[in-house]
């Protein structure tokens, strides 16, 4: 369960103070597919980066499965981000010039696991998304379906409850956009929540979205 | 204790490294040759203060000069006896010997005269003369000659033997009866050993004076008293002490490797400037990468360790690098060019060996100056890195 | 004034460190000055990253003030062939008057730093962050030391006179130094010994009926008698002479530098037991593996220390 109460991002920048999001209040239940959409600038990206612990509200809570995750000190949130959540970018952002197994343990690094774990979870990951045949490609000469592919064992290694994707589908094309969508269909099934923050129309009709949340200038405005 | 090394985020780190060779090139490079420079000085210098001390600890307590007229002149023997008189002087032995300049190799060689009933002042010469018959030498008229000497005469053409040029100009053709091999090689490499009577001709002194007289004292502690006594029986006479050489050589070489310290000082604060720099500037691709680890779930102190194994392992490596370097160039080819600046006696005297003088304490040394002077540039770019907005990738 | 390689090194270090300490001060004021758990201003977030800077500059001069200590008495050591009259550290140490007061400030920052560290980690591992203004209150009480510390260690350097004669360790640990020194020469060892031997057992004693204060103390008092009774009595036998009785000549290669071995596990079991026990009483969280090391370092000091007199009884059959 997500919940954002009251939240209000201001960012400093040298000429002004832009306000990103302003008295935002947010209610996701555990398992539910979730769209934000919204014109460029309105402040989707913020929202999720917020609900990650990667930023801090300039006031409000922002709980996620219990815990305030805007006041943890950092390594408790990045903790509870590696344990919890999985991030989709818009670019895929792998490390270019990694082979996709080393990308795909990146997350796991800090857990400081034993050699066998690691790689037993790198491989289910791996088959999973159907890349494990690539696992020592290096990321930079791959297709851009198989970099989608990476980005979302990356994302999925850990087995978080919560799926964050900025974007996902930006880069991709119909087929591709598809085949993620039911990906997320899957990934839903298995009773994680998915939050996406995009422009594709793609996503406003389709029959697995419990929830879509239009922004508006950094407010919610249905 | 309980967070042991975590080997995955030291693999990690290397491959950073290895993904951003060109960008750490640079700085690596002169790392390793200020390790290199600075190692070699202090080996360089270490080895002649051991070999010196060496040579110091074989040097009679006291020697004695006679000065007239602000000038060193010879000594007259027969003072010999009043300064065996003196008590706790165990032995008094003069000495004649001097410089030999040999001008078509430019360089000097130390003639010493020898006698067979007379000891040496030194064992190290004792066990030279030792091993040949003075009174066959001085039938031969030959002389024995250190390694040096040997080849410069060679490279002159003097094969079997060598023409002194006396002081009232005469030529005293001397035969070379054999070379030696010292030990001791930093003072015995430039010495000919020959009768006294040759010694005495080649520079034209009266056979009742020394050049000078080396006193023995069997109680180190009693060397103040018989200074005293011999300023006060001779005030003509300077005596110098082992203690004052040592303190003498001591000055030399620690000004000599402070000056280049200081240097060093100077250089190792440029390049903490210059690794503060180069770290403070991250690549837009470095920036990604840093936010991509935070999303992914890496807390800031992973990305201080991972940063700090990253500077770590460059600087040991370089730290290694630039060891090894040295001790080939300074051991292996007898550290050309920068020996000389150390040495800087006679032509002759660099062709002797730096004895190997490496021990824990000068690696430790090393190491204290150069890996934390790294690690320590890297802190603050290091932790710049590690606070870098993570939201920074999602634009 | 002397410039060896070695100083060099110190005093770069140690201009480094300054450098350093100046600026974990100036932040670590601030922190304890603004921090407010509860605020979500762009100010407090700034502070707890630069949090992070203190504790990694602290960290760094930690880690090297361990081997820097040995390195110092290393390079003391090395002066004593330089200056005469000196055959150890003890001769070069005491050369300048404040000499004892800087080593003694070097060991009282090392536990003063590792106690910051065990703070600093017990801190990190909650939520709420419980000792955040107490780490950086401490901090900047702890930069003084600090800076005292690096001020003497400079002068001393400067003021360092090869020509100057000094006394040898024989005459400084002796009964007829002229210094406080004296005093402990005047009292039996056998008491000393007694003393320590008592501490050792009060430290073992609260292990098992763990009870933490008097543990602490054991610890600090353990402390205290180990250096004195290795001083009067257990010097002795490492040396093998009766009148011989430097703390510093442990160091040197002639005796194996076993010292390094003594004075690390003393160090270890007694850094453990009080600051790992001043920090449990901090959190009121019992972490039985401090107490656990401290007891394994310390029982490890006493066996070492303990060998040498058995092993000379053994060999010779008589004590010195
Ligand atoms: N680090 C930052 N510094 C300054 N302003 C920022 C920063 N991050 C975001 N903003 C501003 O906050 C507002 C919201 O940004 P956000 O990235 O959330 O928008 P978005 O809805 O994701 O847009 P898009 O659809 O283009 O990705 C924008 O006006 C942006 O300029
Ligand atoms: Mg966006």
């Amino acid at each position: 369960m997500i919940v954002l109460k009251d939240i209000r991002k201001v960012y400093a920048t040298p000429s002004e103070e832009v306000i990103a999001l302003d008295h935002v209040s947010l209610h996701i239940k555990a398992g539910q597919f979730c769209v934000l959409k919204g014109a460029s600038g309105s402040g989707k990206s913020t929202i999720l980066s917020l609900i990650a612990g990667l930023s801090k509200p300039n006031s409000g809570e922002v709980i996620v499965d219990g815990k305030q995750i805007s006041k943890l000190p950092d390594t408790f949130s990045a903790n509870f981000r590696r344990a919890h959540i999985g991030f989709i970018f818009q670019k895929f952002h792998l490390i270019p010039t990694l082979s996709v197994k080393e990308n795909i343990i990146v997350p796991l690094i800090p857990e400081n696991l034993t050699q066998e774990h690691m790689e037993e979870r790198a491989q289910s990951a791996m088959e999973k998304f159907s890349i494990a045949h690539k696992a020592s490609s290096i990321v930079k000469y791959l297709s851009g379906g198989e970099q989608q592919r990476v980005a979302i064992a990356r994302a999925l290694v850990n087995q978080p409850k919560i799926i964050l994707a900025d974007e996902p589908t930006a880069n991709l094309d119909a087929k591709l956009s598809l085949e993620l969508i039911a990906i997320f269909e899957m990934l839903k099934s298995e009773g994680v929540s998915i939050i996406v923050a995009t422009h594709d129309p793609l996503f406003f009709e389709l029959a697995c979205v419990d929830s879509l949340i239009e922004m508006k200038n950094g407010a919610i405005i249905a | 204790m309980k967070n042991k090394i975590n080997l995955f985020l030291v693999e990690y780190a290397i491959n950073a490294l290895l993904r951003r060779g060109w960008k750490h090139f640079f700085i690596v490079s002169i790392f390793t040759f200020l390790i290199f420079l600075l190692s070699s000085i202090l080996f360089i210098s270490d080895a002649i203060k051991l070999e010196l001390n060496s040579t110091l600890n074989l040097l009679p307590e006291i020697t004695l000069q006679r000065f007239v007229g602000g000038k060193q002149s010879d000594v007259p023997i027969e003072r010999m006896d009043a300064l065996l008189d003196i008590e706790g002087v165990s032995r008094a032995i003069p000495r004649v010997w001097g410089y030999y300049y040999f001008k078509p190799a430019g360089v000097n060689f130390s003639v010493v005269g020898i006698d067979a009933y007379e000891p040496q002042y030194k064992e190290a010469l004792q066990s030279i003369v030792d091993t040949v018959d003075v009174k066959a030498l001085e039938n031969k008229h030959g002389m024995i000659v250190g390694e040096g000497v040997k080849k410069v005469l060679s490279e002159n053409y003097y094969k079997d033997f060598f023409n002194f040029v006396t002081n009232d100009g005469r030529w005293e053709k001397v035969h070379i009866a054999g070379v030696f091999h010292s030990a001791i090689s930093l003072e015995a490499n430039d010495m000919i050993l020959l009768p006294k009577k040759i010694a005495y001709e080649i520079f034209g002194m009266d056979s009742n004076h020394a050049t000078d007289i080396v006193v023995k004292v069997s109680n180190p502690k009693e060397i103040p008293m018989v200074v005293s006594k011999i300023n006060l029986l001779y005030p003509d006479m300077r005596t110098i002490t082992k203690d004052d050489i040592r303190v003498s050589y001591q000055n030399i070489f620690d000004y000599k490797s402070g000056f280049f310290l200081s240097l060093f000082v100077v250089s190792a604060f440029t390049f903490f400037i210059i690794v503060y720099d180069k770290l403070s500037g991250l690549s837009a691709e470095e920036k990604k990468e840093i936010g991509i680890l935070k999303a992914v779930g890496w807390s800031m102190d992973d990305i201080i360790k991972e940063k700090f194994y990253e500077s770590f392992i460059l600087s040991v490596c370089a730290f290694i690098l630039g060891l090894c370097i040295s001790l080939f160039f300074v051991y292996g080819l007898h550290a050309p060019l920068l020996r000389d600046i150390f040495i800087g006696y006679s032509n002759l005297k660099p062709s002797f060996d730096l004895p190997f003088s490496v021990d824990g304490g000068m690696l430790s040394l090393l190491f204290l100056l150069s890996v934390p002077i790294y690690i320590g540039a890297t802190l603050i770019p290091t932790w710049r890195a590690s606070i870098l907005d993570a939201d920074e990738v999602m634009r | 004034m002397t410039m060896t390689p070695e100083i060099i090194a110190l005093l770069m270090l140690d201009a480094l460190f300054l450098f350093f300490a100046i600026i974990a001060f100036v932040l670590s004021v601030r922190i304890f000055v603004k921090w407010n758990r509860h605020a979500t201003t762009p100010v407090q977030y700034a502070l707890e990253k630069q949090s992070y800077l203190v504790s990694v500059v602290i960290k760094y001069i930690f880690v090297l003030k361990i081997p820097l200590f040995l390195f110092f008495i290393f390079t003391c050591d090395k002066l004593s062939n330089i200056i005469t009259g000196a055959m150890c550290a003890a001769g070069v140490v005491n050369s300048v008057e404040f000499g004892l007061y800087l080593t003694l400030f070097k060991i009282i920052n090392l536990y003063l730093f590792g106690f910051w560290l065990i703070v600093n980690r017990a801190d990190m591992q909650e939520e709420k962050l419980p000792f955040t203004k107490l780490k950086f209150l401490l901090f900047s009480l702890f930069f003084f030391p600090l800076v005292a510390e690096i001020g003497l260690e400079i002068s001393f350097f400067a003021s360092l006179n090869i020509s100057k004669i000094v006394s040898c360790c024989g005459t400084l640990f002796s009964a007829a130094s002229t210094s406080y020194l004296a005093l402990l020469f005047s009292v039996d060892s056998t008491v000393i010994v007694g003393i320590f031997y008592f501490f050792a057992a009060l430290v073992g004693v609260a292990y098992f009926l763990k009870n933490r204060l008097v543990f602490i103390f054991a610890n600090g008092m353990f402390a205290i008698f180990a250096i004195i009774s290795l001083i009067v009595f257990f010097s002795t036998y490492v040396y093998e002479l009766p009148t011989h009785n430097c703390p510093f000549c442990l160091l040197q290669k002639e005796y194996y530098g076993i010292g390094y071995l003594m004075y690390s596990t003393l160090f270890i079991g007694t850094f453990f037991g009080m600051c790992g026990g001043i920090l449990e009483e901090l959190t009121r969280r019992s972490d039985v593996s401090f107490f656990t090391i401290s007891i394994i370092f310390d029982g490890l000091y006493c066996v070492i220390v303990t060998l040498y007199p058995v092993v000379y009884y053994l060999n010779n059959g008589v004590w010195l």
